[in-house]
């Protein structure tokens, strides 16, 4: 284990974690419910290590990215209809994340937001482009380190921290009307679905096969996972926290992406302002290029194409045409001047949908000792795993209903 | 068993008229009016950038219009005081941008308690 490596894959890991859908509902939920949805997020939180673990391990002892075990897993019906859903998932996710960064951007020059978002779309496209796996990871990742700036607006405005460790404590909070209960429902579901996306392990399980991950990998993979999620987290809880403090009292329900850099600037001012937008930005780049990349692997994984950034362009012809022409077509989706935040709704609602197909055949392999020998899962990740599935199962059944009841969490 | 009550709510979710079926629109310009304040305040104390600052407001101005577009009452006091916001010059003073904010909460209370 090389510590400079694994600290970068730590480091990347953290920057990476925050999204524009996490953005938005730890936004969001902060101010609606003051500390009482920090559990859901810290709850998501140890899904996501449990999985992308399972699926680190599964790339280095059996050299299978998640797709491919569909596709053995649920047989060609079922693995095509999975494959569907989670294109649409992943592709109405990456348009989010490409609106998302151009919004950001146009709060940072002004420049108009059609405009960066063709902007955009171009440098992204040049930047897979051009740089190798590892790097593309790395860049945004570590440059999304910037967001460590919410971390520190949230110690700056001396929270209430009995409150916030509170807020770890599963709850439902008390004298909640029947609508209310409802939206908190929706705000659940969706948090999970936030911080648990498909997409997440599609990108992280073919990674680890771009970086031909084998045994001596196992202890990153672990490490990484647990630590580097686990302080990412801590990023979304205190976007929660601090929307909470600062927020909720002054009657804001965060309705436009930008709201949430406010909580850098009332306490650093400018220079926090821009830290925040930066960090912002290239967290939410990295996303876009995250979810266009996953849902290329997982279409060329599929149908047995070659595949990986590890080749060059032109060596694995069918896969790069289909990540450009998804990046493409989020940016159709993005210039019809859908709203990002319906578009953030959208990919929440989707992905929980996806996500038990996802993760059922991840499940079912990472448990068989035919293809793991001695890194079958052990107890605790069975034990967890079942658990997140039933969660997420249970999630997915809930969520149409709860959306439309709640109108997309509107009340 | 639960099919048709469920159908049901989803269907009155869907097609209500009146300022039950407005009251999303409500909640999101009260936000937006408050967020708006917070903007300008922020922004009188020098904390925010000359760039953001516009940027907000084109963005706010634009949801603030949709959502006053969105009302099936629009001639309601709820509709008065959206237009009312949508009325206020870009750098209007945050205490009367809470004024119509706090009108639109007290509405949606008062419909949310009804």
């Amino acid at each position: 284990m090389n510590p400079l490596e694994l600290t970068l894959g730590i480091m990347t890991a953290v920057g990476g974690f925050v999204d524009i859908s996490e953005l938005v509902f730890a936004a969001k939920a902060g101010s609606q419910f003051g500390y009482a949805l920090i559990w859901v997020f810290a709850f998501s939180t140890i899904g996501i290590i449990v999985f992308s673990e399972m699926s680190g391990r599964v790339a280095a002892v059996a050299k299978q990215p998640v797709f491919n075990l569909m596709r053995h897993r649920l047989g060609l019906k079922l693995g095509l209809i999975t494959l569907a859903a989670s294109i649409v998932s992943n592709l109405i996710t990456c348009a989010a994340e490409l609106g998302g960064v151009s919004l950001i951007l146009n709060y940072l020059t002004g420049a108009p937001y059609m405009l960066m978002a063709i902007v955009m779309t171009a440098a992204l496209i040049a930047s897979i482009w051009v740089l190798p796996f590892k790097w593309i990871e790395r860049v945004y990742g570590l440059l999304g380190l910037f967001m460590i700036i919410f971390a520190a607006a949230l110690i700056a405005i001396h929270p209430p921290w009995d409150k916030i460790a509170g807020g770890f404590v599963p709850q439902i909070p008390h004298g909640l009307s029947t609508k209310e209960l409802l939206v908190f429902a929706y705000f659940v579901v969706a948090i999970i679905s936030a911080v648990m996306f498909p997409y997440e392990v599609y990108f992280y399980s073919s990674g680890g096969i771009e970086e031909e991950w084998g045994l001596k990998d196992l202890l990153t993979n672990r490490i990484t996972s647990i630590v580097g999620m686990g302080l990412g987290s801590l990023l979304g809880i205190a976007i929660l926290s601090s929307s909470a403090q600062l927020f909720g009292p002054a009657n804001v329900s965060p309705e436009i992406p930008g709201t949430a850099a406010l909580e850098a600037a009332i306490p650093f001012g400018k220079w926090g302002l821009i830290v925040a937008l930066l960090g912002m930005f290239f967290a939410v780049a990295g996303a876009a290029v995250e979810t266009c990349l996953a849902n290329a692997y997982s279409i060329a994984q599929f149908f047995g194409w070659i595949w990986g950034r590890h080749k060059k362009p032109w060596e694995a012809p069918r896969f790069t045409l289909t990540w450009v022409a998804l990046f493409l077509l989020a940016l159709a989706i993005v210039l019809t001047g859908v709203d990002v935040m319906v578009l953030v709704e959208f990919a929440i609602l989707f992905s929980i949908l996806v996500l038990p197909l996802t993760y059922l055949p991840l499940l079912l392999l990472s448990g068989d000792r035919k293809y793991m020998g001695q890194y079958v899962n052990g107890s605790t990740a069975k034990t967890l795993g079942w658990l997140y599935f039933g969660v997420i199962t249970l999630a997915a059944i809930a969520a149409l209903p709860l959306y439309f009841l709640t109108s997309g969490g509107n009340g | 068993m639960l099919r048709k009550p469920l159908l049901l709510a989803l269907m009155v979710a869907g097609c209500s008229k009146g300022p039950q079926a407005d009251l999303q629109y409500i909640e999101q310009a009260r936000s937006l009016g408050a967020e708006w304040a917070l903007v300008n305040e922020q922004a009188s104390q020098g904390k925010l950038t000359k760039t953001y600052v516009s940027s907000m407001h084109e963005w706010l101005r634009d949801q603030l219009q949709s959502s006053a577009t969105s009302l099936t009452q629009p001639n309601s006091r709820y509709g008065e005081e959206i237009r009312a916001l949508l009325q206020q010059p870009d750098d209007a003073l945050p205490e009367q941008l809470r004024v119509h904010s706090n009108a639109l909460k007290q509405i949606e209370d008062q419909l949310e308690s009804a």
